[in-house]
């Protein structure tokens, strides 16, 4: 168990800052008392069966007790009675909802219950909570939402974890198989993935690492075996463009087109070949791509961004600021986007609208550090301006 | 005799007040206990009920919120109670309680808020694929896919369903997970309002590559392929699932029903007696015999067929409304009227035990 280690020094820690100095709420305190005080002393000396008995004979005499509440739903989860613990947790965090630790052991035992659009709300919570200086049990959360966004599609978002993993230590090789499972855009768990497709995964997991940690020397080798190896694989050639488009873009917009070969209903490889395209100065091409993708996935702000900057290039101002605005709305924490209806709204002298936009983008920028120079996915994550 | 001031109705009411106070300022452990002291003092207070389990769900706390929506089912809470139930007892794990109180639910006309209703249909739905009525489970799921888009949950509940494996999503095979997402986007796009038949077929061609051996692999392209319209790409397809699976007996009614329809009857009765061999449960099969026997004239026969498919699916439109024709012809107009009259009764939940193509297209229509 990844977590369990980590978890015992833990609960050490906690214990010697909980409380059996708080203000116990108990109908019968003295009897209350007693349970707690002998369920911890059993704690201590690792009679946890006992304790986890007598945390549960203390609770049905106060069933708000916090400290009970917390250390029985530890304790089952560090003996991986997941459910159970799942369970008690809830209730501890009825009362205490401000309790980041607390919140990722109940979104390790969702995970492990395998409701995983709970744990990674959950998890998520931890991180927003605070986990304290905890840096084991925070790399655990961090871990877990990461594979948790993949395996619930939303790749764009797994691939920034993985930045903000990569950037806050040394390489790790458990990140490998996310990294690809990402990168290549498959919705597995890496318990999930078939047996025949784990080479794959781990090559397209090396190449993505090496670029987020700005090795180049590995980049270009990784992803040329990448795919020379898989060339009908889908999601190889897309990956491959997407690390080519900044310094490459002749070679980018050939794998997105790959890449639609292969996947002819990729709304993703058209919004990046799009992008490549308007920076080419091919409008029209990038007009219809943009409109296909809008097309295939109606929601994507992307898609609508790609289509505003095209009409805007065409000189259809109106038209493209129409565009702009859907992915304002669809997406507002897209920067590029704001950039863009910011010049926009400035050219038809639109002043009021444009500082508003100004604002908006100082916002965005001022609570999103752009670390990564470069999206593996949607364009709507390059931190860039359009030129 | 004096009346107590806890339990007087001044009482009552000033707690009912600051429960509701409670609840509407967010305060949820206040609301809670509020609520739980109203029902105390009143345990006939259906709208204490009501608040005290919707509240104690929110907080996921499923075995208090399950005590509390069980006082609500003789009340006029009594529709999405059950829904509630059903949610909570899922979530508890009492699966079999979950799909009985789910079944309640639908007999109360389905009640609910939207958000609840597509909740507990998912739900619903997931049951009825591990219960082994994977044709009922994708009715519910095509039902809401063309509103909730593409929804991670949704496909895979839609890939567990339409591969027919007996599984929720929390115990399924990890290796399993692949064809279950490919599968399970196949239906889910292919379900959309307007079908999005590129990306379904795109999907679909992955599973069919990468499993093209496994069972009931080729059977669910099939099914695709004839919700296009595309009868001998179809054809192919249930064939070759008789050459994987030389049982199955869903491939068998599928290709029989193709039969029928080119009127080649002769066919189309062997295959449907074959599938019933296969599995003599099989409602389709029954049904699709009786068919066949109805257009011999062969009356008596298509009738015995047509009754064992009516106890097989009770709620199955189709099976009501050729008994009806086989009745009528018959001359029995009192029991032909009888079922034109239960089909009536089923107009809403037509299509229930008909094939996924049927579902789909109920799906598409239910979205206009």
């Amino acid at each position: 168990m990844i977590c369990r280690v980590l978890l015992a020094s833990f609960l050490a820690a906690a214990a010697s800052s909980t409380a059996l100095a708080q203000v116990r709420q108990a109908s019968s305190p003295q009897s209350f008392d007693q349970l707690l005080q002998s369920a911890e002393k059993a704690r201590d000396e690792d009679r946890n069966d006992e304790a986890i008995h007598l945390f549960r004979l203390a609770l049905v005499q106060n069933p708000n007790s916090e400290e009970a509440l917390w250390f029985l739903g530890a304790m089952l989860y560090e003996k991986e009675q997941f459910a159970e613990a799942r369970n008690v947790l809830r209730s501890f965090l009825a009362i205490r909802s401000d309790a980041g630790p607390a919140w990722a052991l109940l979104g390790m035992s969702e995970f492990q219950t395998r409701q995983y659009p709970r744990a990674l709300q959950h998890l998520q919570r931890a991180m927003a909570e605070g986990m304290g200086d905890r840096k084991e049990l925070m790399q655990t959360v961090f871990y877990h939402v990461t594979i948790l966004l993949t395996r619930l599609e939303r790749y764009d978002d797994s691939l920034d974890m993985l930045q903000r993993m990569l950037a806050s230590g040394a390489p790790d090789p458990t990140l490998i198989e996310p990294a690809g499972l990402a990168g290549l855009r498959l919705p597995y768990l890496p318990a999930e993935i078939p047996p025949d497709q784990r080479d794959m995964i781990a090559l397209a997991g090396k190449a993505v690492v090496a670029l987020q940690m700005q090795r180049q020397d590995e980049v270009n080798a990784d992803f040329e075996r990448l795919v020379v190896a898989y060339p009908d694989q889908p999601g190889v050639h897309f990956l491959r463009g997407a690390s080519l488009a900044e310094l490459h873009p002749d070679q980018a917009m050939a794998e997105f087109e790959r890449e639609l070969a292969i996947s002819p209903s990729s709304a993703l490889a058209r919004v990046r070949l799009a992008q490549q395209l308007i920076a080419a100065g091919e409008y029209d091409r990038a007009l219809a791509l943009a409109q296909q993708a809008i097309q295939l996935e109606p929601k994507r702000a992307s898609a609508h961004m790609m289509a505003g900057e095209a009409l805007i290039a065409k000189g259809d101002t109106s038209g493209g600021i129409k565009e702009l605005e859907t992915a304002r709305q669809d997406d507002p924490s897209i920067g590029r986007v704001h950039w863009d209806l910011l010049r926009a709204y400035a050219a038809t002298g639109r002043k009021d609208e444009a500082g508003k936009e100004k604002s908006e983008i100082e916002k965005i920028y001022h609570s999103n550090s752009p670390s990564h120079s470069q999206s593996l996915g949607d364009s709507s994550r390059d931190s860039q301006p359009p030129q | 005799m004096a009346t107590s001031a806890a339990t007087s109705p001044s009482h009552f009411e000033a707690i009912a007040k600051q429960a509701e106070t409670a609840r509407t300022q967010d305060r949820v452990p206040d609301a809670i206990r509020l609520y739980g002291e109203g029902i105390r003092l009143r345990p006939s207070w259906a709208d204490g009920w009501w608040y005290l389990g919707s509240l104690l769900y929110d907080q996921d706390r499923f075995n208090d919120a399950s005590s509390a929506f069980q006082h609500l089912t003789s009340t006029s809470y009594r529709g999405p109670a059950y829904a509630f139930l059903g949610l909570c007892e899922y979530e508890n794990r009492n699966y079999e309680a979950a799909l009985k109180s789910f079944r309640a639910w639908a007999g109360a006309g389905w009640a609910g808020s939207p958000e609840l209703v597509d909740v507990a249909l998912f739900h619903f739905a997931l049951l009825l694929t591990q219960d082994g009525r994977p044709v009922e489970s994708l009715y519910l799921l095509a039902s809401v896919a063309p509103r909730l888009g593409d929804v991670p949950e949704l496909s895979e509940a839609m890939g567990l369903a339409s591969l027919g494996l007996r599984y929720l999503l929390e115990n399924y095979p990890p290796e399993l997970r692949e064809r279950i997402w490919l599968a399970g986007k196949a239906a889910l796009y292919a379900a959309q309002s307007p079908h999005d038949f590129a990306r379904a077929d795109e999907f679909a061609s992955r599973l069919e590559k990468r499993y093209s051996g496994q069972p009931d692999i080729h059977y669910f392209r099939g099914t695709i392929f004839t919700f296009e319209n595309k009868t001998a790409e179809a054809e192919r397809e249930y064939r070759e699932e008789l050459t994987i699976s030389p049982h199955h007996s869903p491939s068998m009614v599928a290709l029989a029903a193709l039969d029928l329809e080119k009127a080649n009857r002769v066919e189309a009765g062997e295959l449907a007696r074959h599938a019933i061999e296969a599995d003599p449960e099989n409602p389709e099969a029954h049904h699709l015999l009786g068919r066949v026997l109805m257009e011999n004239g062969d009356l008596h026969d298509s009738l015995s067929e047509l009754a064992t498919a009516k106890r097989l699916a009770p709620d199955n439109a189709g099976v009501r409304a050729h008994l009806a024709m086989v009745y009528a012809k018959l001359g029995r107009s009192q029991e032909a009227k009888a079922e034109s009259a239960a089909l009536l009764a089923l107009k809403n939940k037509e299509g229930v035990m008909a094939p996924l193509t049927v579902k789909l297209r109920g799906a598409k229509e239910g979205a206009h």
